[in-house]
């Protein structure tokens, strides 16, 4: 406990039990999200007072046990054992109580007063399950507070026992599960042996557990400390007993069982349940997999039927505040480029794209909090092999339909780090709201009414490059690939309006945060390098630069001007169209009517691929090198953005004259 | 009763089965039992035609990939026998 009298209380679960919901009754707006350090793994942290005393609530990563096979269960767990929290809230699903006792079984070990939150009574309810509670608090010597935290219920019981277990300090004596009885003395002798080499904060029981269970963690650790001789002899009753990892698991189904057996009774038989009949059609590939194409049609119709015109009423809304502001800027010409062009031609323009994207996250938000992404997932799975990923993916992809900001970091939800690293590898080729926006516009002012074939070939075509990249780089580096799928299905249930709400507030504002800073850099920076040392941007250093590679752009028909077009895009996207504009001094709008006569189609044609396939914005790169954690895999993944985006414009180039387009 | 022993990928659609075994490395074996997918547990096939297959087991619906499935040894339940989850 802090000096102050702060309690500090750990939140637990396993996904799919209500953890976040829980956290987000008790602690409300006071919640902070950060990193944990060093990891990409988020860490949320909120206050809950009462009576004068505050009580900080730190929600662990969601993980189905404690063996460091993630990170997440590795974080879980030293929090646990470094922190000395006064008491850890275990989240358990009322209605799968067996799975989360086993979670329960493992914190049990770690010796902190443990109070454990049996939600969704309700859904156990319904499908006939009935819980003795107390029955089930003198089973396992720990209170038990039961909760339907989606209507509130419960929380004002969930506190009281957190303020009770904490203030009884040692007083805490569960029941533990041992380890099956046909392994007890070898448990017994790992202990003698090892006992004397375990120091606090590491408990002994815990320890040779882990040991038992082939702990890659602790494993590790312990061949550090012991001395040679003592380490061979554990080695060798392990090598005896291979099944010691099963031993454990026995011993805790023993222990659920008995549980189970004491507590819980089957008042009806379960019936046929909503969640079966649906599961019935969407996960049956035939069904589920047009069904799924239907959803996804139907989120783009609403997020571009709703957000574009917004996006057009917000972008007429920046002309007019460019109006007010000019007057005050004086008469600097620096001045006004850097704030009217730099801020609010480029970063402006981006916030534009804000309603587009709030209509997109919501509907995904909507998506993944009645339960069906994880149905989205599985009956893409089969698909994603192909490429080396599994169905996991398939979510952070279709988020970066929207902005490839949060699809990168979206990737967080997928357990393997190879398979998050070729996740993000390929997310760039995903093309996201602001590609779309810059390709249909070029291809409206050139291709006239082919533009939506155009555009659809083009948009096609990326996700085909997707999927060939995926084939041949897990081909190529990933060998040879296991992929475990193993997924929870949750179960369907209503939309949580206040989950869906933080979703995707907490998408957006990553979308703000790298807007406000990154972006606006370098709108400004661009502005700058377009206009120094002459002030236009034909003598300019951009203008030099694009000048330069003019040769390079030869082969696939870019001259110059396109070239420093395609560079601007990397600030964002959409500064691709604002910088041609400038270049042929027509403006934004003027680009519209002039660009056919400055682009013929095949120049279109492959200025349109190498849009985009190159590069992504630096918003992106950013949290792509962050995300990765490598800076390998970050500059192989930009050079082969390069290379590719190059060999596929002069394609197009040389393609599109052969056949007279 | 029979006592058909057989892959979980061979189940059919509908039916039950014991767990008997999972092969595999800790990883796989410690990550399906937290998930309640070890010896002595009822699964029931909800889901099999190619590719990932879905099993329901008390209560919980859980989506395995062919591969690791194809790890897991079940004792087959012919329709209509009732078996207690600790067999």
């Amino acid at each position: 406990m802090t000096a102050d009298g702060e309690l500090l209380v750990a939140l637990a679960g396993q996904p799919n039990v209500g953890k976040s919901t829980v956290f987000n009754i008790l602690t409300g707006l006071s919640q902070h999200v950060g990193n944990w350090p060093g990891k990409t793994v988020e860490k949320k942290e909120g206050y809950y007072s009462i009576d004068g005393r505050r009580i900080r609530i730190v929600d662990l990563p969601g993980s189905y046990s404690l063996t460091a096979y993630s990170e997440e269960e590795k974080i879980a767990r030293d929090f646990i054992i470094n922190e000395r929290p006064n008491a850890i809230v275990l989240i358990a699903n009322a209605s799968a109580v067996e799975r989360s006792l086993y979670l329960l079984a493992e914190f049990l070990l770690l010796n902190v007063p443990v109070v454990v939150a049996l939600n969704m009574m309700d859904v156990a309810e319904q499908q006939g399950v009935r819980i003795e509670v107390r029955m089930l608090e003198k089973y396992l010597g720990v209170p038990v507070v039961p909760m339907v935290a989606s209507k509130n219920k419960g929380i004002k019981e969930l506190v009281s026992a957190i303020l009770h277990i904490s203030e009884k300090g040692d007083n805490f004596n569960p029941s533990l599960a041992d380890v099956a009885e046909d392994h007890r003395d070898i448990f017994a002798e790992l202990a003698a042996l090892l006992e004397p080499y375990i120091d606090p904060p590491y408990l002994i029981r815990w320890t040779i557990t882990k040991i038992m269970e082939g702990d890659p963690d602790v494993t590790e650790r312990m061949a550090q400390s012991v001395p040679a001789d003592v380490w061979r002899r554990t080695q060798a009753v392990l090598r005896e007993h291979e099944d010691s990892l099963l031993a454990v698991v026995r011993g805790r189904y023993d222990w659920i069982e008995g549980a189970v057996r004491s507590a819980t009774s089957k008042f009806k038989r379960g019936q046929i349940l909503f969640t079966d009949r649906l599961d019935d059609i969407l996960t049956r590939p035939s069904l589920g997999i047009p069904i799924l194409f239907g959803v996804l049609a139907v989120v783009f119709a609403i997020t571009y039927g709703l957000g574009l015109p917004l996006q057009q009423v917000l972008e007429s809304l920046m002309r007019v505040l460019v109006t007010w502001i000019e007057p005050l800027l004086g008469q600097s010409p620096w001045v006004r480029g850097i704030v009217v062009d730099g801020l609010v031609g480029g970063a402006g323009t981006v916030l534009t794209f804000l309603p587009v994207l709030f209509f997109f996250f919501t509907a995904m938000a909507f998506l993944e909090d009645v339960g069906y992404m994880a149905r989205a997932a599985f009956v893409m799975d089969r698909f994603m092999h192909f490429i080396g990923l599994h169905g996991k993916s398939f979510l952070p992809f279709c988020l970066g339909f929207g902005c490839n900001v949060p699809a990168v970091m979206g990737a967080r939800i997928l357990e393997s780090g190879r398979i998050r690293l070729l996740t993000i590898f390929l997310t760039p080729f995903v093309p996201c709201t602001a590609k779309l926006a810059v390709v249909t516009l070029i291809a409206a002012a050139i291709f006239g009414k082919d533009a939506f074939l155009i555009s659809w070939l083009l948009i096609a075509g990326n996700i085909l490059v997707l999927g060939f990249t995926g084939m041949i780089v897990s081909k190529l580096f990933f060998t040879p690939m296991h992929m475990p799928f193993i997924m929870e299905l949750p179960f369907y249930h209503k939309p949580n309006p206040r989950t869906i709400g933080i979703v995707v507030w907490k998408r957006i504002i990553a979308f703000l945060r790298k807007a406000g800073s990154i972006i606006v850099l370098f709108s400004v920076l661009l502005w700058l390098l377009s206009h120094i040392p002459g002030g236009d941007i034909e003598t300019s250093i951009l203008g030099s630069v694009g000048r330069f590679l003019e040769p390079v752009g030869r082969p696939m028909g870019l001259d110059w001007k396109m070239i420093v077009a395609l560079l601007s895009g990397i600030a964002a996207r959409e500064n691709a169209i604002a910088a041609l504009g400038v270049l042929y001094g027509v403006g934004e709008e003027g680009i519209r009517v002039i660009l056919a006569s400055v682009m013929g189609h095949a120049t279109a044609l492959s200025f349109l691929v190498m849009l985009m396939l190159f590069v992504p914005c630096v918003a992106t790169l950013v949290v792509m090198k962050q995300e990765m954690g490598s800076w390998r895999w970050f500059l192989l993944s930009f050079a082969f953005m390069l290379f590719l985006s190059y060999a596929a414009g002069i394609v197009a180039y040389r393609g599109a004259l052969m056949i007279g387009i | 009763m029979t006592d058909e022993v057989v892959s979980l990928v061979s189940l059919r659609e509908g039916e039950e089965g014991v767990i008997q075994a999972v092969s595999g490395g800790p990883g796989l074996i410690g990550r399906l039992a937290s998930l309640g997918i070890t010896s002595g547990i009822k699964v029931r096939m909800v889901r099999n035609i190619g590719g990932p297959l879905i099993v329901t087991t008390n209560g919980t619906r859980i989506a395995i990939g062919r591969g690791q499935a194809q790890k897991i040894v079940v004792r087959r339940l012919t329709a209509g026998e009732e078996e207690d989850k600790t067999a």
